[in-house]
């Protein structure tokens, strides 16, 4: 069965940006190359609080779909990697849309809501 | 004497799921120590509250906001 995750891994920053791509294609390798394969970088960021001895981290966030079998060895793959502080995988429940609240976003809801209000009067 | 209610932030923009990746959302919900706020001060429905709790739980894990904050000696 095919289903929709995200993953968010947390390198070790002081990884060379090619190492990362590096073990990013060998993880991505173990789902089978997926075709709607997402990568987003992050980049280096500094974290909430220190991890051992790390003060900041390579934020990486990829999409994919991926048969439910597929993902123990590629958890595992990830486990057992040193250069990754921190990881969390988890399905992808974004599909009907959930922007980040922004300024302009909560202007708009406040617009709609006039207009509802709007309607309701007539 | 009831107060006027509060409506919930997320329903109020069409919000369907919380992103555990967005700090400066998930910011405005926790303490100045770091702890979830509760629904009863910020207005968050049930339904928000249980998807903010698990989104702040994700994000602290991932050290993208902390466990707490500002009780450094």
């Amino acid at each position: 069965m095919t289903r929709q995750y995200e993953a968010v891994y947390v390198f070790n920053s002081t990884l060379e940006d090619a190492a990362i791509n590096d073990k990013l294609g060998r993880f991505h390798g173990l789902l089978g190359n997926p075709a709607d394969l997402q990568v987003n970088h992050w980049g280096r960021r500094q974290l909430a609080y220190p991890i051992g001895r790390a003060e900041s981290g390579y934020y990486v966030v990829a999409r994919f779909g991926a048969e439910t079998a597929a993902l123990p060895e590629y958890e595992r793959a990830i486990k057992l990697d040193d250069g990754i502080i921190r990881h969390l995988i988890t399905l992808y429940e974004h599909e009907l849309g959930a922007p980040p609240m922004s300024e302009e976003e909560l202007a708009m809801a406040a617009r709609r809501r006039e207009a509802d209000e709007d309607e309701d009067e007539e | 004497m009831r107060r006027p209610q509060k409506t919930c932030p997320f329903c109020e923009t069409r919000v369907h799921f919380i992103d555990y990746k967005d700090d400066r959302t998930l910011g405005r919900f926790i303490t100045d120590h770091g702890k979830i706020l509760p629904s009863r001060l910020s207005g968050v429905c049930a339904r928000h509250q249980r998807q903010l709790s698990t989104a702040i739980k994700r994000a602290r894990y991932l050290a993208i906001i902390p466990y707490i904050r500002g009780l450094q000696a």
